[in-house]
């Protein structure tokens, strides 16, 4: 099966195509500011005239691509950014300005490739063993799953489980708006013919992603020149044999630390970029220890591998039960409905060809992004000097043509200004905008699945608990919750560490 | 580098009004709700229950906000590489670049994509103080051209070229 989607996805076409989504993704993700979730929003619309099968092989460029930009920016602007790469800054910023910069990339860039390459091949064995054992799932473990995702995006992650929370009820209201999918009602449409519908996922994915973010870095850019560290060349531009020596060991770790936490509904990228650095951190011995927040290659090489190969064990979930946990997933679940392909356990029979060229294209794509993105650092850090007022109004028209070419209708690019404006206030105020996005698709088939499982038993609501998967799944969750406290006191004692490197200076 | 100072701001007003819209949007939720029509088949929960949940979700949680603000825990606000965290909100840089994309909505019917695109680039640029004005123009200028012509061209997304650009050919799929 994977054989045939080589095959379709090797064609000079779409060989063409997964070159360009690559670059794009990657080009986008370096922008400051831009996260993988926005990459994939923003460059929605250039797929829009595409057949499925070149529509998905962009995304799977644009979804490695989007990741690895990230990892790039965070080692050569000045200041972090992203969540998912933040890790990656701790140590990489370090190294940059100690004019290690090169080797940073490298081996985020080789440790990326590692990753993701053993992650691809993990995702094409699992994915259609748990698409078979999702075939037996019932409309119950369903709501147990679901809820994990709501509960792990909406409350473990932020810094503030009210504000997620609140997030993510926003999100699972304006998914309500529109007709019911059970009983074609309308709901909260007050007559609007516009709402009738409903809200367009893509708008409110881009307002907030977007326009949120333009209009929130707007109200307090910062002005004056943009600090790139300089990348030197020569002797210590590329791994020292050294190098490599310490950094094969943390690839792999951060590999298998990834990739299982992205298959769980617990977190993706962020959870396992942390926890790949703190056991770096722990690993390394004697003068490579003492290195550890003042530019130590592990701090890079293993998160860099780890954030990669989450991004690849996410689609797991995403693929086989249709449910996404990251806001990125969520935009790649948006992007698949859009061509009507709807992800779950049946996706593997019904669109086959299909999901093993997504698959094969995501091998293709990951040995793109190795050969373009060291040789094409010089044009990164091109795109990183743009000057801010033309990269956010840049990103200002492309969210305003992203969001009028869904429908072609200029009145949808009013609700992306209300959405955007939502964004601004969420940011200012500590609102994590990725619940909310993955509330709202997940929301009206979180209902469908409620409905359905009270109904086959009479309303009675202890039926929830009724099956031995889904009450695995509560238990593994409330696992989650305690593992995450603790981890959450770890954070905070390693967050003050390099803290206080800093003040006597 | 600047080492992060947390300000809090000095009266939460906002923070509260913001956190009031969620209690607002759930208590208007739960008024409304009511009038869903239930259809006579329904033997399940019917459409209304979810937005019951949903909706006093949004009043609890929102009041829980409120409180926590009042109390003294303020949200953090959002890190990003451009940000200057000291800097004090420039609302007016804010309200230019709302009304550039409200000018980009009426004028994208009338005046064609393009049009509306290069007026937005350009008003957004200098908003956020683009020197020198005449470059932004003509970045804008040529921007809004490759687009369209990427684009309604060659990706056959149809935008409205407008007016000015009807006749030519290749910026129409």
């Amino acid at each position: 099966m994977l054989l045939e989607g080589f095959s379709t996805a090797l064609q000079p076409v779409y060989l063409l195509y997964a070159l360009g989504g690559v670059f794009v993704g990657t080009a986008v993700g370096v922008l400051p500011g831009i996260g993988p979730a926005m990459t994939v929003a923003l460059l929605m619309p250039i797929t829009y005239a595409l057949d499925p099968a070149a529509a998905l092989i962009v995304f799977a460029g644009i979804y490695y691509g989007g990741m690895y930009g990230g990892s790039t920016t965070s080692i050569l602007l000045n200041t972090p950014g992203e969540s998912s790469s933040i890790v990656t800054a701790l140590e990489g910023n370090k190294m940059a300005k100690a004019g290690r910069g090169a080797a940073a990339l490298a081996t985020a860039a080789i440790g990326s490739f590692i990753a993701g390459t053993i992650a691809t091949v993990l995702l094409s064995f699992l994915a259609p063993v748990v698409a078979e054992l999702a075939v037996g799932l019932g409309p119950v473990d369903y709501v147990a799953l679901m809820v994990v995702a709501f509960l792990t995006v909406g409350a473990l992650l932020g810094a503030s489980v009210l504000r997620g929370l609140a997030s993510l009820a926003l999100g699972l209201f304006i998914g309500m708006i529109g007709i019911d999918d059970s009983t074609a009602q309308q709901r909260f449409t007050f007559d609007n013919p516009t709402l009738v519908d409903g809200v367009d996922m893509v708008l409110v994915a881009v307002g907030l992603f977007a326009l949120g973010e333009a209009l929130y870095v707007a109200s307090k850019l910062r002005h004056g020149p943009v600090e790139v560290i300089p990348v030197s060349k020569g002797k210590n531009g590329w791994l020292s044999k050294d190098d490599w020596k310490r950094s094969w060991k943390p690839w792999l770790r951060g590999t298998f630390i990834g990739f299982p936490i992205g298959t769980v509904p617990a977190g993706g990228a962020d959870v396992s970029t942390f926890l790949s650095y703190a056991a770096e951190r722990k690993l390394a011995k004697g003068p490579n220890k003492a290195q550890f927040g003042k530019g130590a290659i592990e701090g890079v090489a293993g998160p860099e591998a780890a954030n990669n190969a989450a991004a690849a064990g996410v689609l797991v979930p995403l693929l086989t039960l249709g449910i996404p946990t990251t806001a990125t997933a969520a935009m790649m679940l948006t992007a698949f409905q859009r061509y009507q392909i709807q992800p779950g356990p049946l996706l593997f029979e019904n669109q086959g060809a299909l999901v093993w060229t997504l698959i094969a294209s995501l091998y293709v794509g990951n040995l793109m992004l190795l050969v373009l993105n060291l040789p094409l650092v010089g044009l990164w850090v091109k795109i990183l000097q743009i000057p801010r007022p033309y990269l956010y109004a840049g990103i200002l028209v492309f969210a305003a043509l992203g969001a009028f070419s869904v429908n072609f209708a200029a009145a949808d690019v009013g609700i992306l200004l209300v959405v955007g404006i939502l964004g601004y206030f969420m940011r200012r105020y500590g609102y994590p905008v990725a619940p909310m996005v993955v509330a709202m698709i997940l929301g009206p088939m979180f209902e469908v699945q409620l409905r359905r499982s009270l109904q086959l038993s009479q309303n009675d609501p202890s039926a929830l608990f009724s099956s031995p998967f889904a009450v695995v799944v509560y238990v593994s969750m409330a696992l989650i919750f305690v593992g995450s406290w603790w981890l959450r006191r770890r954070q905070a004692a390693l967050e003050a560490a390099p803290m206080k490197d800093k003040l006597p200076v | 580098m600047s080492v992060h100072v947390s300000t809090p701001a000095k009266r939460p007003t906002g923070e509260i009004l913001f956190a009031l819209v969620f209690v607002s949007v759930g208590a208007a939720g739960l008024l409304t709700a009511g009038s869903i029509p239930i259809p006579p088949s329904e033997t399940g929960i019917g459409p209304r229950a979810f937005p019951y949940i949903v909706c006093s979700m949004l009043v609890l949680v929102g009041t829980g906000i409120v409180a926590q603000v009042l109390r003294g825990k303020v949200g953090q606000a959002e890190e990003s590489e451009d940000l200057d965290a000291a800097a004090k909100t420039d609302w007016v840089a804010l309200a230019k670049l709302v009304g550039f994309v409200v000018l980009h909505i009426f004028l994208i019917e009338p005046a064609g994509w393009p049009v509306a695109a290069a007026v937005l680039f350009s008003g957004a640029a200098w908003s956020l103080e683009a020197k020198p004005l005449w470059k932004a123009v003509i970045i804008s200028v040529v921007l809004a051209l490759v687009l369209q012509y990427v684009f309604g061209g060659l990706l056959g997304v149809s935008l409205p070229p407008g007016p000015l650009l009807e006749g030519v050919p290749f910026f129409n799929g």
